[in-house]
């Protein structure tokens, strides 16, 4: 008898739980109350909103990704992606606020020494401290490889010379996690980095430019310098020439965390182009009553049902062990993204004129949902991801 | 067995209320259908003045003179009599939608196991014993429930029937208390008064609402104003409530009171279903708001697009106008 | 301070879904639960005193056996454990079988308060909390607006709220206390409550544990529906625009006609 070969720990049918559901609701009902009303503002401010911050940490939003001993509350992947979800379907500012502190803090869970989790997580976790996460450079996106910042060994501390690039809230986080040379002569390039937590009140670190951006306006996007930035040898997170590999680690449980920003803006764009074609009228019926306003809102709610379930699986199998967790995050965060776009986009169409001005939230939702095809890895590297795992172990 | 229906009045300020000369007239009728009759029962520290009202509705009334009401609740008390009365062959017994009526229905049904049939609106005698018309689910059906039993209480919502006099005055047998409270004393401290004490609110024939479009309590005055012009009662919606403009008392809706006035006049009020549920049965309703897509223009009579600001002092001067001045 | 809630699941009057079933019983899957919104008050009041106090809140429900969904918010927002009396011989039951079923649970607590919402969504008959009273020997403090219990001279103070502004009462504890929207809006659960009620326990209590006779034993409540329909519609209102004089003369012609002035 032939059995379906899979590698898959998990590949069933996805139930949220009782708590699953309760913190989800609860999130979605703090979103819509207080974090709703201010998304146009944040967006057309295109400031850090520190206020809405403050409200997350007030509400144990950031304990969410963090063990229960580091003053978190000990939630898996699916979870923390349900709570991004519903904050982004209100503000994907907002819902990138988790997500960024998330990924930041990745590196310190999964490299970091006991001492130095218990050192800085615990901060992260009450949402007093900000991590950003600093891998970007100038020349070195897709490509990570081709990093060029130093960190030069001087006694017991790196001295890190270079910069960084579109760095999210590095301008307002307390630590940035730097990936750096450490071992330049390593044969491979992926053995030559290192992860280093860096203080951003160290003399030598410098945030050099904000981006002007398209969307997520609310989220600094910032350049960095560094200049002969001393930082203790104790900073460095896991061993020297590990930092590729702990990049590597982080993206497969960070990607699904922009793959649930990617599905909330979708839902939150449905939602509004739902409710829109209930209420205009024109030709004397809603336009909810004409075919062809029908078929692209049915082809929206099924291109954000379908990301968000492939998203929930992923999660599910990526928490489970699963040895292609990788691939698991890539294809979420790959059809999200896109969902994403083509679903804002048909949400400004439903609207009409009125789509593409800044008095209906549609627009925004667009061009916010296009820094999820770019960031995290941009599509085509999700594809190569993708698609190397599909055809592994197959010649 | 013959019906034999008791009607619980309750007294207020020292007057019996409309709702129990209504229950009393709803009880004579039921007890003429059923060719059995009808008490009336007033359990109160000076129950004279409001038994002597009673009479005036009912053929046969008890005056109970129980002096520890004035101190304590009156609950206890009202269920001691009760079931004196039970004992003695009452079979169905009638309490207002009252805060302590009730408390007093949970009270016998508590004590005694009978069936309790809540928030009438209407009752008919039908065979063998009483039927009773209800609102369920905040407005979404109305249900006709019976006993399955010989027995049963009956909560009375205002308004089921208009009070009718008797042809002669009712017999008066007076009283002191026997029963003990079957309850450990609750002792009335303090009657405290808040500002705006007025007629209850499902006794009013009006009912002027302000709701989130007055702005703040000093919109009041204009509901007050209104309120006094035409007769009625000031009510309030959960979100003037909710922002501290007004107190909790005169609320109307699903978690305040549930009224059936002659007149329901909304000002700033959008009409969410909480609110609708506590109004929705009212004779006649008139709301202004600005918004012309308010769901209260969904059940209004009379719905006048325009500002509550405006249109408000504007009817006040009509209605002084026609009243002549 | 023992304090013990009542909480009832009920249709959720937001989700405007409730409706009877064929039999004219509450249909309760037809729409989603949630806990009776002044129940919800009873408890954020139950939360502040034992905030203030020390103690501990319980919440008991009798409710079908799904009940623990709907029950978990309440332990999210902070209560210590619950009691489910849950049996299918309960289903439908009515309100003298519902008050001696829950006395008969509370009976087996310990507590100083035991509070319940002034009225239900669905039953909405308000005399559950008097019911309770009577069974358990207890005083009934009813409609409050605020709760001030004294626990070295075991009594408390409530203020019951009444046409005309509130009454001071006061009775021993224990004590039951049947509870209004006035004492303050419910908290929201926080995301660390709803983490620690996964560890906290919900007790699962039958008919059979909780003595004989509470239901009636043919299964024939004490009242039936016989029949139910939808309201009369309302006849079509008429809108009127213009200025506010104009409106205002429209309006007193419409009282003058329905002879309300």
């Amino acid at each position: 008898m032939a059995t379906v070969a899979t590698q898959s720990p998990v590949h069933g049918a996805v139930r949220l739980t009782e708590d699953q559901i309760l913190l989800r609701d609860a999130v979605r009902e703090l979103a819509l109350e207080q974090v709703s009303p201010r998304a146009a503002d944040i967006d057309r401010a295109g400031e850090w909103p520190d206020d809405v911050r403050q409200l997350l940490a007030r509400h144990d939003v950031f304990a969410i990704p963090f063990a229960e001993r580091h003053g978190g509350l000990g939630a898996d992947l699916l979870t923390l992606c349900l709570v991004i979800e519903q904050l982004s379907r209100s503000c994907a500012t907002t819902g990138l606020m988790l997500a960024v502190q998330s990924l930041g803090a990745i590196p310190i869970q999964v490299a970091g020494s006991p001492e130095q989790q218990d050192r800085w997580l615990p901060g992260l976790a009450s949402g007093e401290q900000l991590v950003a996460f600093g891998l970007t450079e100038a020349d070195a996106g897709s490509d990570p490889s081709a990093l060029r910042t130093r960190a030069e060994r001087d006694g017991d501390e790196y001295v890190i010379n270079g910069g960084k690039r579109f760095i999210s809230h590095a301008s307002v986080a307390d630590y940035v996690v730097v990936f750096a040379i450490t071992n330049p002569e390593a044969e491979r390039p992926s053995h030559r980095m290192s992860a280093i937590l860096v203080e951003t009140d160290r003399p030598g670190f410098a945030v050099t430019r904000l981006e002007h951006k398209m969307g997520i306006r609310g989220s600094p996007t910032a350049e960095l310098a560094f200049d002969n930035l001393r930082v203790p040898v104790e900073n460095r997170l896991g061993e020297e020439g590990r930092g590729f590999a702990i990049a590597m680690q982080t993206f497969e449980r960070s990607r699904p965390g922009i793959a649930a920003q990617a599905v909330g803006i979708a839902q939150g764009a449905l939602d509004a182009a739902a409710a829109y074609a209930v209420e205009r009228r024109q030709f004397g019926h809603p336009i909810g009553d004409l075919q062809m306003i029908q078929a692209m809102l049915a082809d929206m709610d099924a291109a954000t049902e379908a990301a968000r379930h492939l998203l929930y699986t992923a999660c599910q199998e990526i928490d489970a062990g699963a040895p292609d967790a990788a691939r698991w995050a890539a294809i979420a965060k790959l059809v999200a993204g896109d969902a994403a776009m083509r679903v804002t986009t048909d949400a400004v169409q439903v609207f009409g004129g009125y789509g593409y001005v800044d008095e209906y939230p549609v627009e925004r939702m667009m061009r916010d949902a296009k820094i999820t095809q770019l960031y995290e890895g941009t599509q085509q590297i999700q594809r190569l991801i993708v698609a190397r795992a599909l055809l592994a172990g197959r010649s | 067995m013959p019906a034999t229906l008791l009607v619980v009045g309750e007294v207020a300020d020292g007057t019996l209320t409309r709702l129990s000369a209504e229950m009393a007239t709803l009880a004579e009728s039921l007890a003429e259908a059923a060719g059995g009759r009808a008490i009336g029962l007033v359990v109160d520290a000076e129950p004279a003045a409001a038994a002597t009202e009673l009479a005036g509705f009912m053929a046969s009334v008890e005056a109970v003179t129980a002096p520890q009401t004035s101190g304590e609740s009156w609950a206890p008390y009202a269920l001691a009599e009760v079931e004196r009365a039970v004992d003695a062959g009452v079979t169905h017994v009638f309490a207002g939608v009252t805060a302590e009526g009730r408390d007093l229905a949970g009270l016998i049904v508590g004590r005694l196991g009978w069936g309790l049939l809540a928030n009438a609106e209407a009752v008919t005698w039908s065979g063998t014993g009483p039927m009773v018309e209800a609102t369920v689910l905040g407005g979404k059906a109305i249900t006709r429930s019976v006993f399955t039993g010989e027995s049963g209480v009956i909560t009375v919502r205002t308004g089921s029937v208009e009070a009718e006099a008797a042809a002669s005055p009712g017999t008066i047998e007076a009283r002191d208390a026997v029963g003990t409270p079957s309850l450990p004393a609750v002792r009335v401290l303090e009657r405290v008064a808040e500002a705006g004490a007025e007629a209850s609110l499902e006794d009013a024939r009006s009912v002027v609402v302000g709701g989130r479009g007055i702005g703040g309590p000093e919109g009041f005055g204009l509901v007050e104003e209104l309120a006094g012009l035409l007769g009625g009662v000031v009510g309030a919606t959960r979100a003037s409530v909710d922002a501290g403009w007004i107190a909790y008392a005169r609320q109307i809706g699903q978690t305040g009171k549930i009224v059936k006035p002659a007149l329901y006049l909304g000002l700033g009020v959008s009409g969410a279903m909480q609110h609708r549920v506590g109004m929705q049965a009212a004779d006649a309703i008139v709301a202004v708001n600005k918004d012309p897509d308010a769901p209260i223009a969904e059940i209004a009579d009379l719905f006048v697009v325009g500002d509550l600001f405006e249109v408000g002092p504007a009817l006040a001067a009509e209605l002084r106008a026609r009243h002549g001045g | 301070m023992q304090i013990l809630v009542l909480t009832k699941p009920v249709p959720d009057p937001a989700a405007g879904s409730e409706r009877l079933g064929p039999d004219f019983r509450l249909d309760r899957g037809a729409s989603p639960a949630v806990v009776n919104g002044n129940d919800e008050y009873a408890l954020e009041a139950a939360l502040q005193l034992v905030e203030a106090h020390g103690g501990e809140v319980a919440i008991l429900t009798m409710a079908p056996a799904n009940a623990p969904e709907t029950m978990r918010k309440a332990l999210a927002m902070g209560a210590q454990r619950g009691i489910l009396v849950t049996d299918p011989a309960l289903a439908g039951a009515d309100i003298p079988t519902t008050i001696r079923v829950l006395a008969a649970a509370a009976g087996r607590e310990t507590f100083d308060l035991l509070l319940a919402g002034l009225d239900t969504s669905d039953g909405t008959s308000g005399a559950v909390a008097a019911g309770v009273a009577l069974r358990l020997g207890l005083p009934l403090l009813s409609s409050a607006g605020a709760i001030e219990p004294n626990p070295d001279a075991a009594t408390v103070r409530v203020h019951r709220l009444s046409a005309t502004g509130y009454d001071v009462v006061e009775g021993p504890m224990p004590a039951v206390i049947s509870c209004t929207q006035a004492l303050g809006a419910p908290r929201y659960p926080s995301l660390k409550g709803i983490m620690a009620a996964r560890s906290r326990e919900i007790a699962t209590l039958g008919l059979a544990d909780l003595g004989a006779d509470l239901a009636p034993g043919d299964g024939v409540w004490s009242t039936r529906v016989e029949a139910a329909e939808p309201p009369p519609a309302r006849a079509a209102g008429r809108v009127v625009t213009g200025p506010a004089t104009d409106a205002a003369r429209e309006i007193a012609d419409f009282l003058a006609d329905r002879r309300l002035i």
